[in-house]
């Protein structure tokens, strides 16, 4: 049943605020109502009286009644988003756009590409693929950040290494004393995911450039327009394909993606800017 | 219009000097003007307000309209056209947007026939007749000696039977004069067209593509003062602003309108700006109109009501944009 006014914020109590890097946090908190979401789709977060900005769920989609954002510092809304505490209230519109063709996926080998920031999102849809339990041919997961410190969940992501439905390897732009693993953009460890990929399935997030490089990349070692999955930054306000600022061609970014296949956007003007 | 009156809040089109407002019915009529051409405020402002509270703290409810409905007389063909777009974003496609729905579903549209044309007129080239043929309850045809009357849709049947005794039917006179006002109206446009060399639509597929990496934009753009007049009186601009804002008591979330041409309307909160340059806004907003309409809605989003012409303080001309892309130069 959809909201009768799509403006309107549900309230949410916040239950916990977790420092996550020098730049980001997650926010875990309660909706008044369930939010039942598809991974992938976004929703508006708002510290009322202030504004709102739009954010992936990183939680586990099965989970309606208490979700996750992960958020970096960088603007008005964000920065009071790091000043929320226990207990405080925001507001939540959504969820809005489409997710993640999760059935198209089964049977299927799939290569996950994150970078930065694009791990919020990728998180949740890691959770979907394990819930999927065993219906994927094959998982691979490739993750770059610009240093060890800003690496977003890094101690989970380090642990899905002793998973066995899963392959990943993660790289780092500059390394540290914490570091063994190797130095370089996240395009560098790709194809050491040894797939079938004229069939496989990419999805890469992360911030525009990285997308851009790692795109690229994916389509010179044979993988399929039509099976690379891209997640689209725009403005994102009103959700719900009225208000135009995040129009990409002939979409609506909030209401047609955030998660475009690139064969539909390949011809968008502007799509790494 | 004291009829109209007593279930309505009525507006109508007064001339002031060389300009038409829309004016609130308040008991007089003087300097009322039925016919000539479109007034100065697209006919949008009835329906999705400059400024509106969408949202308060957390309450669910779309506040109720403090007013009556609108009659809203006098409306032109070429603001008629804007409904196409206006009523694509917020009640066709996907979900609805409450408010515009309310002050659509309640009002009286009366158009009117152009009696004139002056010279920013350009509809014929969107495929706009200077008379309106659709999208009115009903349509008051200025001829000599009196109106015509013609009901379009059921409430403006309904009003005509109300008050049948105040018509009678129209002679094949009346008519007559109505074609002939017609005619002159039209060939007023026509030659509009040829003055200015105003190419028609059927020419305006491909010509946004075509011309992507033209330098017609940065020409264009080196005028443009980034002051949004052309976006806010277009009769089908739509884009709007969410902003919040917080007193003692309350927190309230306002919507107005916005402008593609404004620096960071597309900007992201890290920074990004994936039309950092003035000209990358101008062919966005030709992009909207002529490729992404077409594309999703079928109807390019011009209605050749020509305020944008006599808005813009830099003197950009969409009649001249278009023919340089018609020309590909």
């Amino acid at each position: 049943m959809p909201e009768p006014n799509p403006y309107r914020p549900i309230k949410a109590e916040v239950l916990d605020v977790i420092p996550e890097t020098p730049t980001i946090k997650t926010i875990r908190f309660r909706p008044d109502r369930p939010i039942a979401f598809r991974t992938g789709q976004f929703v508006e977060l708002t510290i009322p009286g202030v504004g709102e900005a739009p954010f992936t769920p990183s939680s586990r989609p099965s989970v309606e009644d208490v979700l996750e954002v992960s958020v970096m510092r960088v603007g008005k809304v964000t920065e009071r988003v790091h000043q929320l505490r226990t207990g405080d209230t925001i507001g939540i519109r959504g969820p809005f756009g489409n997710g993640y063709p999760l059935d198209q996926f089964k049977g299927k080998e799939v290569l996950v590409v994150g970078g930065g920031c694009g791990f919020a999102p990728l998180r949740s849809l890691m959770y979907s693929f394990f819930d999927l339990s065993g219906q994927l041919k094959k998982l691979y997961f490739r993750g770059g950040c610009r240093s060890p410190s800003e690496f977003l969940y890094r101690q989970e992501i380090e642990s899905w290494t002793n998973r066995p439905d899963l392959q990943v390897e993660l790289t780092v732009d500059k390394g540290d004393e914490t570091w063994r693993g190797p130095v370089g953009v996240v395009t560098t460890i790709l194809d050491s995911a040894k797939m079938d990929y004229a069939n496989g399935i990419a999805v890469v997030c992360g911030p525009p450039i990285m997308m851009k490089f790692a795109t690229l990349k994916i389509l010179k070692m044979g993988f399929r327009e039509e099976n690379l999955y891209l997640s689209v930054e725009r403005n994102m306000s009103c959700g719900i394909g009225k208000c135009g600022h995040c129009r990409l061609g002939i979409y609506y970014p909030c209401k047609d993606g955030p998660v475009f296949r690139y064969d539909t956007i390949r011809n968008a003007p502007e799509i790494w800017d | 219009m004291n009829l109209l009156s007593i279930r309505h809040e009525v507006y109508f089109p007064v001339k002031k000097q060389n300009q038409r407002f829309f004016s609130r019915y308040t008991g007089s009529t003087d300097e009322a003007i039925l016919g000539e051409v479109r007034p100065f405020e697209p006919l949008k402002v009835f329906f999705s307000c400059a400024r509106e509270r969408v949202a308060e703290d957390f309450q669910s409810e779309i506040p109720l309209s403090s007013h009556k409905p609108f009659a809203i007389l006098g409306v032109k063909a070429c603001d008629l056209k804007g409904f196409l777009i206006q009523d694509y974003v917020f009640k066709n496609d996907g979900l609805q947007d409450p408010f515009y729905i309310r002050n659509r579903e309640q009002n009286l549209i009366i158009g009117t026939d152009c009696t004139c044309a002056i010279d920013t007129c350009f509809c014929l080239a969107l495929g706009v007749q200077p008379h309106p043929r659709e999208n009115f309850d009903l349509n008051v045809s200025p001829i000599p000696g009196g109106f015509i009357v013609e009901a379009g849709a059921a409430k403006g049947r309904a009003l005509l039977q109300e008050h049948a005794s105040l018509f009678h039917h129209a002679t094949q006179v009346d008519l007559q004069a109505r074609e002939d006002q017609r005619a002159r109206v039209r060939e007023a446009v026509e030659q509009n067209l040829k003055t200015h060399d105003i190419p028609p639509q059927d020419q305006f597929p491909g010509i946004i593509e075509q011309n992507w990496a033209s330098t017609v934009w940065q020409d264009e753009a080196g005028a443009c003062v980034e002051c949004g007049a052309c976006t806010n009186i277009c009769p089908t601009c739509h884009c709007f602003l969410l902003y919040d804002q917080k007193d003692d008591q309350r927190v309230a979330r306002l919507r107005v309108w916005d402008s593609c041409l404004l620096k960071d309307y597309a900007r992201m909160a890290g920074g990004a700006n994936p039309r950092r340059f003035l000209w990358m806004r101008l062919r966005n907003r030709f992009d909207k109109k002529f490729d992404f309409f077409p594309k999703v809605a079928n109807v390019y989003a011009c209605t050749g009501c020509g305020r944008c012409i006599a808005a813009c303080p830099g003197k950009i001309d969409i009649r001249r944009i278009l023919r340089r892309l018609v020309n590909r130069a």
